[in-house]
């Protein structure tokens, strides 16, 4: 860019701004890190000490040996896996459906299913719960699979479709004549085009599913089944004792999987929104 | 060899008739030129002959069976898209095979059969490219490709050329006509363009509005135009147009529109027009090259004149209308100019104003 350089002070002002604000949001997570690190005796000494002065995996140790987190974390996995892998088959195909596809009542359809997105998901959770008992799911993963889908699809469908949208309906017309069948063509044609639009929200979807608390709260209550939200929240917090150095460790190893995610696939994330916000 | 034939094709799109009981045979091994203005519905007709878009009424049949019911695939037909639409994330190579994977051709037939066409169309050195790396020749070239190397029965063709600048065009225009005479397929080629229909095609059909005006050779569409639209309609300058009446009968008969008294007795008129012509309103059509600088003639004056380099188009005021001719390039003509002009009356064209048909008697 050809802009001209701004003024020494503008700079200097902009960074300082920029900096305090990196840091205000920074600083809980660097203190998450420093204190998982700290022997338990280190906790509450007064004057509070930032940096360990001994550091120690104990609590790590502790949290994969001693306790369900390793349990807790394949569950979240599961769910974070499973529902994605559910909200994107159905979105991509739902999308194509709502941009290709000429049937009645198709517009109508579309704008209902962004109205159920605008429902608060609390007021869902009791019908949801008596319907899970109902079908015989309450406590089980694919319950919250389900939940997790019903919140997630209309937002991915409404992304989906201003991706779908913008592939020429030539080159499905070409697949077509070129000898494919509507599915061949929808795979070998269209899911290739649509890849930065899946990928962006698949990456919603697994976030949603990964940091879900309140659905998984109430619709599960066993060991076996609880992901890291709540059972690192039910078997860490009680009403007695906060066990802090071992809260903070479960934490950063939470965050870690999806600050991976965002690292490597940000750049589609950003596109995925910006063509969500150009579009839609 | 496979014709296409349409019986009582129609399309409609909601109250919007695109397609309009519409009956026409293409010979096998053909190649017809679908000309008419944009949204005519021209494209339209070539994707129900694709099968991509479904006939509201009407038949369409391939070789002889009807189609209405098969799918693009079981057609045995290849389409050139306008757009190209080449797959954005194949490479050349990729493109050119897919039709043949899509239709379970072994692999080492398929590398024999995509080699030859890229020998054919020159694109071996581009095999490994993907289509943005390529220039719009190279594209179009490219979905040329895609088609000829399933060697199908019919080849459609959507505006193929549109999207190439003009010297381009032109090479194209010559290349596809070798095509044609090389593999002897019918074709079926949608255009907008006049020049491309009348050089490359067998048989022109000309639409408008979603209904067949007129399907013959290049040759009798541009002689014989069977009505105003398809006479306006083709020919560079457009056919001159003056309304008038028709008076007496006959050797006697006369054209007048305003002050113009013009004898038109050597033209011979079907029946229907001699009936009644006593108040009949005509208008009649004569092609830029069928005024000639003539001292028996009409004084015009000169208004326009537009060299091109082998010719000259000049626009005269003829008896207060404005009429185009095609001159020499050497006929000295300038601006203000008042020089005498005369119409051929035989090769003048007649059309009702009232519906636009023909009234020439065309019987020799």
């Amino acid at each position: 860019m050809a802009t001209p350089r701004k003024p020494l002070w503008r700079r200097v002002l902009f960074n300082v701004l920029a900096w305090t604000v990196v840091l205000l949001i920074a600083l809980p997570l660097l203190w998450m890190i420093l204190t998982s690190l700290k022997p338990q005796t280190e906790l509450f000494v007064i004057p509070p000490t930032i940096f360990p002065g001994e550091v120690t995996l104990e609590h790590y140790r502790r949290l994969l040996a001693e306790t369900p987190f390793l349990t807790y974390l394949e569950n979240s996995l599961w769910l974070a896996g499973a529902t994605t892998l559910v909200v994107i088959v159905i979105a991509t195909l739902g999308a194509h459906s709502l941009v290709r596809f000429s049937y009645p009542g198709r517009e109508r359809l579309a704008r209902l299913v962004l109205f159920t997105y605008l429902l608060p998901s609390v007021v869902l959770i009791i019908p949801l719960y008596f319907l899970m008992i109902r079908v015989g799911l309450v406590n089980t993963l694919a319950s919250l699979v389900i939940a997790y889908t019903t919140f997630a699809l209309p937002y991915a469908l409404w992304l989906l479709r201003s991706f779908m949208a913008a592939i020429p309906e030539d080159l499905e017309a070409a697949a077509l004549v070129d000898g494919a069948t509507r599915m061949q063509a929808f795979v070998d044609v269209i899911l290739p085009q649509a890849v930065p639009g899946i990928i962006s929200t698949a990456i919603f979807t697994s976030i949603l599913a990964w940091n879900e608390y309140l659905y998984a709260l109430v619709l599960v209550n066993s060991d076996e089944v609880r992901p890291l939200t709540t059972g690192v929240m039910n078997m860490l917090i009680t009403s007695f004792n906060i066990e802090w150095s071992l809260l903070m460790a479960a934490s950063v190893m939470m965050s870690v999987p999806l600050i991976v995610i965002f690292v490597f696939l940000q750049r589609f994330l950003t596109r995925g929104f910006g063509a969500g916000a150009v579009k839609g | 060899m496979t014709g296409i034939t349409f019986e009582g094709v129609s399309k409609r799109f909601g109250n919007v008739s695109a397609v309009d009981a519409l009956d026409l045979e293409i010979g096998a091994g053909e190649f017809v030129s679908i000309l008419g203005p944009s949204g005519c519905g021209k494209t339209t007709l070539l994707r129900m002959v694709a099968g991509l878009e479904q006939p509201s009424e009407g038949s369409i049949s391939i070789g002889g069976s009807v189609v209405n019911d098969l799918p693009p695939s079981k057609r045995d037909i290849a389409l050139v898209f306008q757009t190209y639409a080449l797959y954005p994330h194949m490479t050349v190579a990729g493109n050119i095979e897919y039709p043949l994977k899509k239709h379970r051709v072994p692999k080492t037939e398929r590398a024999e059969r995509v080699r030859r066409v890229a020998t054919l169309l020159k694109l071996e050195e581009l095999m490994q490219r993907k289509p943005r790396q390529l220039s719009g020749g190279q594209q179009q070239r490219v979905a040329l490709g895609r088609a000829l190397v399933r060697d199908p029965a019919v080849f459609l063709l959507d505006e193929p050329l549109s999207n190439l600048d003009a010297k381009l065009r032109a090479h194209m225009r010559a290349e596809l006509i070798q095509l044609h005479r090389r593999i002897g397929r019918t074709m079926m080629y949608v255009t907008h363009d006049q020049l491309e229909a009348m050089t490359m095609s067998e048989r022109i059909a000309v639409i408008r509005d979603g209904r067949l005006q007129q399907f013959a050779p290049p040759e009798e569409v541009y002689a014989r135009p069977s009505n105003d639209f398809v006479a306006g309609f083709i020919g560079t300058p457009s056919m001159n147009f003056m309304t008038g009446r028709l008076a007496g009968a006959g050797a006697e008969r006369v054209f007048q529109s305003g002050d113009l008294n013009l004898s038109i007795g050597a033209l011979a008129l079907t029946d229907e027009s001699a009936g009644n012509d006593d108040e009949r309103l005509v208008r009649i059509g004569i092609r830029p090259e069928d005024i000639v600088l003539d001292d028996a003639g009409e004084r015009a004056r000169v208004m326009v004149v537009e060299p091109t380099g082998h010719e000259a188009i000049v626009v005269f005021d003829y008896r207060g209308n404005d009429v185009v001719a095609r001159m020499g390039a050497d006929s000295g003509l300038r601006p203000d100019d008042v020089v005498k002009v005369a119409l051929r009356i035989d090769r003048m064209h007649v059309f009702a104003e009232s519906d636009g048909r023909r009234l020439n008697d065309d019987r020799d």
